[in-house]
């Protein structure tokens, strides 16, 4: 509420100072102009010499110059605090976000410890608390990890370990495996189409993209999960779709729901649980494969697909995919220099 | 487990984190409470409208309608519900906002068994005082009010209004030491059953709000006086 304000009064505050140099800009013109006419009239007859020199149009230039430069400065420097602002804002967003994500799990945790310490709790009781616990460890993991995952992914720290594979067979695989993650039954997730073509993947890292777009499958499907992967391809590129029946996205959210941070409010979303950065997290993984990852959705309430666009190798984004193996099979001959050593 | 004389209560959990909520239910039913579990605000609903309780405790974050939601629409139907909101969200405009909707209390995650175990029978506790003491004399009356304590229908001159529960509380315990001053730590520990360093503003406003229906002049109120630095007090007036 305070922040929204504070961007108000900045709006205001920038509104009055473009006002006062528009005006101080009229107002030099206004000052050279009728000089001028003066000149023109009285400094002729008077004196020649005067007529000739004193309008100087360089000190007219050059004020207007300084005058524009100043104002393009002042908006620049509008920009980047409303930048910032908007930064500040996405950051609380995740600090609440991820303070929620932490404190559950650490809260039942604690919970569960405090009840075995003080209460006796029978012995199948007890097997199933330390379930709930390891439940909410692998939660707490998973998430400290995706933390640390994205500054690193961000740094471009991560040496991914890419490798041609045929598209149809690791696509179907790293599908499946997410599924079985998410507990999936098998008629929840479907295949469709194929993409009988090589494609250079790290297989970790889009299996964490598909692990993301199921779990929000998952998450924001009322009813039983039902996800249609279709596989197509055009001369340059694969294409894998992801359509669910889920709760859908507003289009005027579409755009926004790869930004880092950014989760969209929904009083129809059946849970609300997450950082904010899985899409974020997705969407710069497939830019790293060359890649391209777009949302489309009817609206609300009527599903969403997302479709990832990839090159097929040796057909399309040469230079960077080969780019991009070069780069694995250098560190891959690093790894076994230090290995030998 | 220590002698419990509220067993039997009826809880409703409003709790969408599976883990917490089964350590929960595990740990109210060994107090001796029937539970309830509400994975989202929209069971919490149905289970609130269709089944009697004598408790309910709601996280904030939940699916389809948060806690703050819950909590309004409860205070409108049933004002004397005791309701704990028990939330990892910890900023003073939460907590605030929550009391001010009609939470009875408010706790933040990660919390103590035992705290939280107390403050749950600390709110029955109250709850049956307040009850007990209402069926004795629903309606009290000072200068040219009437307040029904039972149905917190009130009556200023030919004005009338509802009261919600909080207010009610925070009036019924003026009166009930009425000639005394009560210091708004003691609102907060007896009423509120919180002890924290954010809430005298709420406190404050409520006893604007209650100047506001009873006094025939809030700037100088007669009933509810205030005492510098020391807390309220309620003087029946003529």
């Amino acid at each position: 509420m305070k922040r929204k304000h504070s961007l108000l009064y900045l709006i205001i505050a920038f509104v009055f100072a473009q006002l006062a140099w528009l005006a101080l800009l009229g107002l030099w013109i206004y000052w050279y102009v009728t000089n001028y006419l003066i000149f023109e009239q009285v400094g002729n007859p008077l004196s020649p010499q005067l007529a000739i020199d004193s309008p100087n149009v360089l000190i007219f230039v050059l004020g207007i110059i300084l005058m524009v430069a100043i104002e393009i400065a002042m908006v620049l420097a509008f920009r980047n605090l409303t930048v910032q602002m908007k930064l500040t804002n996405l950051y609380d967003n995740f600090i609440g976000n991820v303070s929620h994500e932490l404190k559950s799990p650490l809260s039942s945790i604690q919970l569960y410890l405090e009840t075995l310490s003080t209460k006796e709790v029978p012995i199948e009781k007890q097997k199933e608390f330390y379930d709930m616990m390891k439940r909410d460890t692998d939660r707490l993991k998973k998430l400290i990890s995706s933390i640390l995952e994205i500054s690193k992914l961000e740094q471009k720290r991560i040496a991914y370990d890419y490798h041609i594979y045929n598209a149809n067979d690791i696509i179907k695989e790293l599908v499946q495996g997410s599924a079985n993650q998410f507990r999936l039954s098998s008629g929840s997730v479907r295949f469709e189409g194929s993409a009988d073509y090589k494609c250079v993947i790290d297989r970790e890292a889009i299996q964490i993209v598909f692990d993301n777009l199921l779990s929000n499958s998952f998450k924001y499907s009322p009813k039983e999960v039902d996800i249609n992967v279709k596989l197509s391809h055009n001369q340059k590129n694969i294409f894998i779709e992801f359509c669910d029946k889920g709760i859908g996205i507003h289009p005027k959210d579409q755009k926004r729901i790869f930004d880092k941070f950014q989760r969209i409010a929904n009083a129809n979303v059946p849970n609300v649980k997450g950082t904010g950065l899985g899409l974020y997290w997705a969407r710069e993984i497939i830019k790293f494969h060359g890649g391209k990852i777009s949302v489309f959705s009817l609206g609300i309430g009527k599903g969403t697909t997302f479709r990832i666009k990839l090159p097929i190798y040796k057909t399309s984004r040469n230079i960077y995919v080969n780019s991009l193996l070069r780069r694995t099979a250098k560190n891959q001959k690093i790894l076994e220099s230090s290995d030998g050593e | 487990m220590e002698n419990n004389s509220f067993k039997g209560s009826k809880i409703l959990l409003a709790e969408d984190e599976e883990t917490l909520a089964v350590g929960l239910e595990y740990n109210l039913t060994d107090e001796g409470y029937i539970v309830d579990w509400a994975k989202d605000g929209k069971q919490a609903l149905h289970f609130f409208e269709t089944r009697n309780y004598d408790l309910l405790i709601l996280d904030i974050m939940l699916p389809y309608f948060d806690g703050f939601e819950i909590a309004k629409q409860v205070r409108t139907k049933s004002p004397q519900m005791p309701i704990l909101m028990l939330t990892a969200r910890t900023s003073s405009e939460d907590k605030v906002r929550g009391l001010e909707l009609g939470a009875d209390d408010y706790m933040t995650k990660p919390f103590h068994l035992e705290e939280l175990l107390l403050r749950i029978r600390g709110m029955l506790k109250r709850k049956h005082w307040y009850k007990t003491s209402v069926e004795l004399s629903p309606v009290y009356r000072f200068g040219k009010n009437a307040v029904n304590f039972e149905n917190f229908k009130c009556k200023s001159g030919s004005k009338e209004f509802e009261l919600t529960q909080r207010e009610a509380m925070v009036l019924k315990y003026l009166i009930e030491r009425k000639g005394k001053i009560v210091s708004r730590k003691e609102l907060l520990e007896n009423v509120w059953h919180i002890s924290t360093e954010v809430e005298t503003r709420t406190i404050d406003n409520f006893i604007s709000r209650l100047r506001k229906y009873f006094e025939p002049d809030p700037d100088n109120p007669v009933y509810i006086k205030g005492i510098r630095s020391a807390g309220y007090e309620f003087v029946e007036g003529k």
